[in-house]
Protein backbone atom coordinates (compact mmCIF):
# COMPACT_ATOMS: atom_id res chain seq x y z
CA UNK A 1 0.00 0.00 0.00
CA UNK A 2 1.33 3.40 -0.95
CA UNK A 3 2.04 5.93 1.78
CA UNK A 4 0.24 9.19 1.20
CA UNK A 5 0.77 12.65 2.61
CA UNK A 6 -1.53 15.57 1.98
CA UNK A 7 -0.38 19.18 2.18
CA UNK A 8 -3.12 21.80 2.13
CA UNK A 9 -1.95 25.15 0.81
CA UNK A 10 -4.82 27.57 0.34
CA UNK A 11 -7.19 25.94 -2.12
CA UNK A 12 -4.71 23.45 -3.55
CA UNK A 13 -3.98 20.08 -2.10
CA UNK A 14 -0.65 18.49 -2.92
CA UNK A 15 -0.55 14.79 -2.50
CA UNK A 16 2.64 12.84 -2.20
CA UNK A 17 2.38 9.11 -2.64
CA UNK A 18 5.12 6.53 -2.35
CA UNK A 19 4.11 3.61 -4.51
CA UNK A 20 7.56 2.04 -4.31
CA UNK A 21 6.78 -0.10 -7.31
CA UNK A 22 9.58 -1.62 -9.35
CA UNK A 23 8.79 -1.38 -13.05
CA UNK A 24 11.24 -4.18 -13.89
CA UNK A 25 9.70 -6.32 -11.15
CA UNK A 26 6.67 -6.99 -13.35
CA UNK A 27 8.85 -8.82 -15.85
CA UNK A 28 10.80 -10.58 -13.09
CA UNK A 29 7.56 -11.88 -11.54
CA UNK A 30 6.25 -13.06 -14.90
CA UNK A 31 9.57 -14.80 -15.50
CA UNK A 32 9.21 -16.58 -12.15
CA UNK A 33 5.74 -17.67 -13.19
CA UNK A 34 7.04 -19.02 -16.50
CA UNK A 35 9.78 -20.92 -14.70
CA UNK A 36 7.32 -22.46 -12.25
CA UNK A 37 5.00 -23.56 -15.04
CA UNK A 38 7.84 -25.04 -17.11
CA UNK A 39 9.30 -26.84 -14.09
CA UNK A 40 5.90 -28.24 -13.23
CA UNK A 41 5.86 -29.89 -16.65
CA UNK A 42 9.51 -30.94 -16.38
CA UNK A 43 10.47 -28.73 -19.31
CA UNK A 44 14.01 -27.40 -19.28
CA UNK A 45 14.11 -24.01 -21.03
CA UNK A 46 17.19 -22.28 -22.37
CA UNK A 47 17.39 -18.63 -23.47
CA UNK A 48 19.89 -18.05 -26.27
CA UNK A 49 21.05 -14.47 -26.70
CA UNK A 50 23.65 -12.88 -28.93
CA UNK A 51 24.26 -10.35 -31.68
CA UNK A 52 22.73 -10.52 -35.12
CA UNK A 53 24.72 -13.03 -37.16
CA UNK A 54 26.59 -14.53 -34.20
CA UNK A 55 25.28 -17.99 -35.16
CA UNK A 56 22.43 -18.52 -32.70
CA UNK A 57 20.13 -20.22 -35.22
CA UNK A 58 22.90 -22.41 -36.66
CA UNK A 59 23.81 -23.50 -33.14
CA UNK A 60 20.20 -24.33 -32.31
CA UNK A 61 20.00 -26.38 -35.53
CA UNK A 62 23.04 -28.35 -34.41
CA UNK A 63 21.73 -28.72 -30.85
CA UNK A 64 18.40 -29.96 -32.18
CA UNK A 65 20.11 -32.49 -34.46
CA UNK A 66 22.25 -33.78 -31.61
CA UNK A 67 19.51 -33.89 -28.98
CA UNK A 68 16.26 -34.73 -30.73
CA UNK A 69 16.60 -38.46 -30.03
CA UNK A 70 17.11 -37.84 -26.32
CA UNK A 71 14.58 -35.02 -25.81
CA UNK A 72 11.28 -33.92 -27.21
CA UNK A 73 12.18 -30.38 -28.28
CA UNK A 74 10.32 -27.17 -29.06
CA UNK A 75 11.90 -23.89 -30.17
CA UNK A 76 10.66 -20.32 -29.83
CA UNK A 77 12.27 -18.05 -32.35
CA UNK A 78 12.24 -14.32 -31.62
CA UNK A 79 12.63 -12.05 -34.62
CA UNK A 80 11.34 -8.64 -35.61
CA UNK A 81 9.90 -10.00 -38.84
CA UNK A 82 9.81 -13.13 -41.03
CA UNK A 83 9.86 -16.85 -40.29
CA UNK A 84 13.13 -17.45 -42.17
CA UNK A 85 15.04 -18.72 -39.14
CA UNK A 86 12.05 -20.63 -37.78
CA UNK A 87 11.78 -22.44 -41.11
CA UNK A 88 15.46 -23.36 -40.92
CA UNK A 89 15.00 -24.95 -37.49
CA UNK A 90 11.64 -26.48 -38.42
CA UNK A 91 13.32 -28.55 -41.13
CA UNK A 92 14.84 -30.67 -38.38
CA UNK A 93 11.43 -31.98 -37.43
CA UNK A 94 10.81 -30.11 -34.18
CA UNK A 95 8.01 -27.78 -33.23
CA UNK A 96 8.97 -24.13 -33.85
CA UNK A 97 6.97 -21.09 -32.89
CA UNK A 98 7.96 -17.70 -34.28
CA UNK A 99 7.60 -14.70 -32.02
CA UNK A 100 7.64 -11.68 -34.31
CA UNK A 101 8.21 -8.68 -32.10
CA UNK A 102 7.58 -6.12 -34.86
CA UNK A 103 9.74 -3.36 -33.42
CA UNK A 104 10.91 -4.64 -30.08
CA UNK A 105 14.60 -5.45 -29.75
CA UNK A 106 14.16 -8.25 -27.19
CA UNK A 107 11.76 -10.90 -25.93
CA UNK A 108 10.21 -10.44 -22.50
CA UNK A 109 8.57 -12.78 -20.00
CA UNK A 110 5.10 -11.70 -21.15
CA UNK A 111 5.49 -12.68 -24.82
CA UNK A 112 7.11 -15.93 -23.75
CA UNK A 113 4.16 -16.66 -21.42
CA UNK A 114 1.80 -16.15 -24.36
CA UNK A 115 3.91 -18.41 -26.57
CA UNK A 116 3.99 -21.10 -23.86
CA UNK A 117 0.17 -21.14 -23.89
CA UNK A 118 0.27 -22.16 -27.54
CA UNK A 119 2.34 -25.29 -27.13
CA UNK A 120 1.56 -28.50 -25.35
CA UNK A 121 3.98 -28.67 -22.44
CA UNK A 122 3.08 -32.30 -21.82
CA UNK A 123 4.61 -33.20 -25.16
CA UNK A 124 8.02 -31.59 -24.71
CA UNK A 125 10.88 -31.68 -22.23
CA UNK A 126 13.33 -29.20 -23.74
CA UNK A 127 12.62 -25.68 -24.98
CA UNK A 128 15.13 -23.45 -26.72
CA UNK A 129 14.19 -19.78 -26.87
CA UNK A 130 16.21 -17.86 -29.41
CA UNK A 131 16.11 -14.21 -28.43
CA UNK A 132 16.12 -11.29 -30.86
CA UNK A 133 19.61 -10.64 -32.25
CA UNK A 134 20.91 -8.04 -29.82
CA UNK A 135 23.66 -8.19 -27.23
CA UNK A 136 22.22 -5.59 -24.88
CA UNK A 137 18.46 -5.33 -24.24
CA UNK A 138 17.59 -9.05 -23.88
CA UNK A 139 19.85 -9.27 -20.84
CA UNK A 140 17.55 -6.90 -18.94
CA UNK A 141 14.55 -9.18 -19.35
CA UNK A 142 14.78 -12.67 -17.84
CA UNK A 143 12.28 -15.02 -19.48
CA UNK A 144 12.02 -17.70 -16.82
CA UNK A 145 14.51 -20.13 -18.34
CA UNK A 146 16.80 -22.52 -16.44
CA UNK A 147 19.86 -21.25 -18.26
CA UNK A 148 20.91 -18.26 -20.30
CA UNK A 149 23.42 -18.59 -23.09
CA UNK A 150 25.23 -15.71 -24.79
CA UNK A 151 26.68 -16.42 -28.22
CA UNK A 152 29.51 -14.27 -29.55
CA UNK A 153 31.44 -14.96 -32.71
CA UNK A 154 35.06 -14.16 -33.48
CA UNK A 155 34.03 -12.03 -36.45
CA UNK A 156 32.54 -9.51 -34.04
CA UNK A 157 36.02 -8.52 -32.90
CA UNK A 158 38.03 -8.93 -29.70
CA UNK A 159 36.05 -6.59 -27.45
CA UNK A 160 32.57 -8.12 -27.37
CA UNK A 161 32.90 -9.20 -23.75
CA UNK A 162 34.43 -6.14 -22.15
CA UNK A 163 32.13 -3.82 -24.07
CA UNK A 164 29.02 -5.60 -22.76
CA UNK A 165 29.90 -6.63 -19.20
CA UNK A 166 26.33 -6.48 -17.88
CA UNK A 167 25.09 -8.93 -20.50
CA UNK A 168 27.76 -11.48 -19.56
CA UNK A 169 26.93 -11.12 -15.88
CA UNK A 170 23.50 -12.59 -16.59
CA UNK A 171 24.83 -15.57 -18.56
CA UNK A 172 25.35 -19.15 -17.42
CA UNK A 173 27.13 -20.20 -20.59
CA UNK A 174 29.08 -18.24 -23.20
CA UNK A 175 29.63 -19.65 -26.67
CA UNK A 176 32.51 -18.39 -28.79
CA UNK A 177 31.37 -19.30 -32.29
CA UNK A 178 33.06 -19.39 -35.70
CA UNK A 179 36.24 -20.80 -34.16
CA UNK A 180 37.45 -21.76 -37.64
CA UNK A 181 37.78 -18.05 -38.42
CA UNK A 182 39.64 -17.11 -35.22
CA UNK A 183 43.06 -17.25 -36.80
CA UNK A 184 42.05 -15.25 -39.87
CA UNK A 185 40.35 -12.67 -37.64
CA UNK A 186 43.41 -12.64 -35.33
CA UNK A 187 41.24 -13.40 -32.31
CA UNK A 188 42.63 -15.17 -29.27
CA UNK A 189 39.69 -17.18 -27.89
CA UNK A 190 41.63 -17.79 -24.65
CA UNK A 191 41.70 -14.03 -24.10
CA UNK A 192 37.91 -13.85 -24.57
CA UNK A 193 37.52 -16.69 -22.06
CA UNK A 194 39.69 -14.89 -19.54
CA UNK A 195 37.72 -11.66 -19.97
CA UNK A 196 34.37 -13.32 -19.37
CA UNK A 197 35.69 -15.21 -16.32
CA UNK A 198 36.92 -11.90 -14.89
CA UNK A 199 33.41 -10.50 -15.13
CA UNK A 200 31.52 -13.66 -14.19
CA UNK A 201 33.69 -16.39 -12.59
CA UNK A 202 30.87 -18.98 -12.74
CA UNK A 203 30.22 -18.80 -16.47
CA UNK A 204 30.97 -21.88 -18.58
CA UNK A 205 32.53 -21.42 -22.00
CA UNK A 206 32.18 -23.49 -25.17
CA UNK A 207 34.14 -22.76 -28.35
CA UNK A 208 32.25 -23.86 -31.44
CA UNK A 209 31.91 -23.92 -35.18
CA UNK A 210 28.15 -24.07 -35.62
CA UNK A 211 28.39 -24.96 -39.30
CA UNK A 212 30.55 -28.04 -38.88
CA UNK A 213 29.20 -28.90 -35.43
CA UNK A 214 32.63 -28.75 -33.81
CA UNK A 215 32.37 -27.89 -30.12
CA UNK A 216 28.62 -28.55 -29.93
CA UNK A 217 29.25 -31.52 -27.61
CA UNK A 218 31.16 -29.15 -25.32
CA UNK A 219 28.14 -26.82 -25.34
CA UNK A 220 25.74 -29.67 -24.56
CA UNK A 221 27.93 -30.56 -21.58
CA UNK A 222 27.99 -26.93 -20.42
CA UNK A 223 24.19 -26.88 -20.63
CA UNK A 224 24.05 -30.12 -18.61
CA UNK A 225 21.86 -31.76 -21.27
CA UNK B 1 10.43 1.26 -20.31
CA UNK B 2 9.68 4.96 -19.99
CA UNK B 3 6.18 4.32 -21.34
CA UNK B 4 5.67 1.77 -18.59
CA UNK B 5 6.93 4.23 -15.97
CA UNK B 6 4.52 6.90 -17.22
CA UNK B 7 1.59 4.49 -17.47
CA UNK B 8 2.19 3.43 -13.87
CA UNK B 9 2.38 7.03 -12.66
CA UNK B 10 -0.81 7.94 -14.54
CA UNK B 11 -2.57 4.95 -13.05
CA UNK B 12 -1.57 6.01 -9.53
CA UNK B 13 -2.66 9.59 -10.28
CA UNK B 14 -6.03 8.35 -11.52
CA UNK B 15 -6.53 6.33 -8.35
CA UNK B 16 -5.98 9.52 -6.34
CA UNK B 17 -8.19 11.64 -8.63
CA UNK B 18 -5.29 13.99 -9.25
CA UNK B 19 -5.59 17.03 -11.53
CA UNK B 20 -1.91 17.25 -12.22
CA UNK B 21 1.31 15.42 -11.51
CA UNK B 22 4.05 17.80 -10.43
CA UNK B 23 6.97 15.60 -9.52
CA UNK B 24 8.10 12.02 -10.12
CA UNK B 25 10.99 10.54 -8.20
CA UNK B 26 12.58 7.43 -9.70
CA UNK B 27 15.32 5.14 -8.44
CA UNK B 28 17.25 3.50 -11.25
CA UNK B 29 19.79 0.81 -10.44
CA UNK B 30 23.22 1.12 -11.99
CA UNK B 31 23.05 -2.54 -12.97
CA UNK B 32 20.04 -1.99 -15.23
CA UNK B 33 20.41 -1.19 -18.90
CA UNK B 34 18.49 2.04 -18.55
CA UNK B 35 20.20 5.21 -19.72
CA UNK B 36 19.31 8.18 -17.54
CA UNK B 37 19.64 10.62 -20.44
CA UNK B 38 17.37 8.49 -22.62
CA UNK B 39 14.74 8.05 -19.91
CA UNK B 40 14.67 11.83 -19.46
CA UNK B 41 14.44 12.43 -23.20
CA UNK B 42 11.59 9.94 -23.66
CA UNK B 43 9.82 11.18 -20.51
CA UNK B 44 9.58 14.75 -21.74
CA UNK B 45 8.09 13.63 -25.05
CA UNK B 46 5.71 11.03 -23.62
CA UNK B 47 4.17 13.27 -20.93
CA UNK B 48 3.25 15.93 -23.49
CA UNK B 49 -0.50 15.18 -23.77
CA UNK B 50 -1.03 13.97 -20.23
CA UNK B 51 -1.59 15.48 -16.79
CA UNK B 52 2.15 14.86 -16.24
CA UNK B 53 3.12 17.61 -18.68
CA UNK B 54 5.65 19.95 -17.11
CA UNK B 55 6.27 17.64 -14.16
CA UNK B 56 9.72 17.48 -12.61
CA UNK B 57 11.57 14.21 -13.02
CA UNK B 58 14.04 13.31 -10.29
CA UNK B 59 16.26 10.32 -10.97
CA UNK B 60 18.30 8.83 -8.15
CA UNK B 61 20.85 6.19 -9.08
CA UNK B 62 21.26 3.07 -6.97
CA UNK B 63 24.71 1.49 -6.75
CA UNK B 64 25.18 -2.20 -7.36
CA UNK B 65 25.48 -4.44 -4.29
CA UNK B 66 26.63 -8.03 -4.38
CA UNK B 67 26.37 -10.90 -1.94
CA UNK B 68 28.67 -13.91 -2.06
CA UNK B 69 26.98 -17.27 -1.48
CA UNK B 70 30.37 -18.87 -0.76
CA UNK B 71 31.84 -16.62 1.95
CA UNK B 72 28.92 -14.35 2.85
CA UNK B 73 30.56 -11.09 1.74
CA UNK B 74 28.03 -8.35 1.17
CA UNK B 75 29.07 -5.03 -0.26
CA UNK B 76 29.45 -2.87 -3.28
CA UNK B 77 30.13 -4.31 -6.67
CA UNK B 78 33.79 -4.41 -7.65
CA UNK B 79 35.26 -2.95 -10.81
CA UNK B 80 38.27 -3.83 -12.89
CA UNK B 81 39.79 -0.41 -13.17
CA UNK B 82 41.94 -0.66 -16.26
CA UNK B 83 42.42 2.81 -17.76
CA UNK B 84 42.37 1.27 -21.25
CA UNK B 85 38.68 0.45 -20.78
CA UNK B 86 37.65 4.08 -20.32
CA UNK B 87 34.75 2.99 -18.11
CA UNK B 88 35.58 0.59 -15.24
CA UNK B 89 34.38 -2.95 -16.01
CA UNK B 90 32.13 -4.41 -13.31
CA UNK B 91 32.82 -7.91 -12.04
CA UNK B 92 30.81 -10.46 -10.09
CA UNK B 93 34.05 -11.77 -8.59
CA UNK B 94 33.85 -11.64 -4.79
CA UNK B 95 36.62 -9.38 -3.46
CA UNK B 96 37.06 -11.63 -0.42
CA UNK B 97 37.14 -15.17 -1.80
CA UNK B 98 37.23 -14.72 -5.60
CA UNK B 99 34.15 -16.84 -6.29
CA UNK B 100 31.08 -15.61 -8.14
CA UNK B 101 28.74 -13.36 -6.16
CA UNK B 102 25.08 -12.50 -6.83
CA UNK B 103 23.67 -9.05 -7.47
CA UNK B 104 21.26 -8.05 -4.70
CA UNK B 105 20.83 -4.34 -5.40
CA UNK B 106 21.11 -2.18 -8.48
CA UNK B 107 18.73 -4.14 -10.71
CA UNK B 108 15.68 -2.02 -10.00
CA UNK B 109 13.71 0.78 -11.57
CA UNK B 110 11.43 1.97 -8.79
CA UNK B 111 8.90 4.78 -8.62
CA UNK B 112 9.86 6.12 -5.23
CA UNK B 113 7.32 8.91 -4.99
CA UNK B 114 4.87 10.98 -6.97
CA UNK B 115 3.69 14.48 -6.04
CA UNK B 116 0.40 15.56 -7.48
CA UNK B 117 -2.27 18.24 -7.23
CA UNK B 118 -5.78 17.20 -6.30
Amino acid sequence: MANTKEVVNGEEVTLEIEPGMDILEVNKQLAQKNMKLLRKHNVKAIDIMGSIGAGKTSLIEKLVQALKQKYSIAVFKGDLTTTIDADRIGRHGVQVLTINTGRECHLDANVVARAVERISLEDIDLLFIENVGNLICPAEFPLGTEKRVVVVSVTEGPYMVIKHPFTFMTADVMVINKKDLAEIMKIDTEQLKKQVKDINPDVKVAVTNALSGEGVEELIKALEL
Amino acid sequence: MTTQIIDSVLEEAKKQDAKKVIEVHLIIGKMTFLGIEQVRFAYNILVEDTIMKGSKLIIEEQDGTIECPSCGYKGSLQFEDDPAYHVPIPTLRCPKCGKAAKIVEGNECTIRSIRMLK
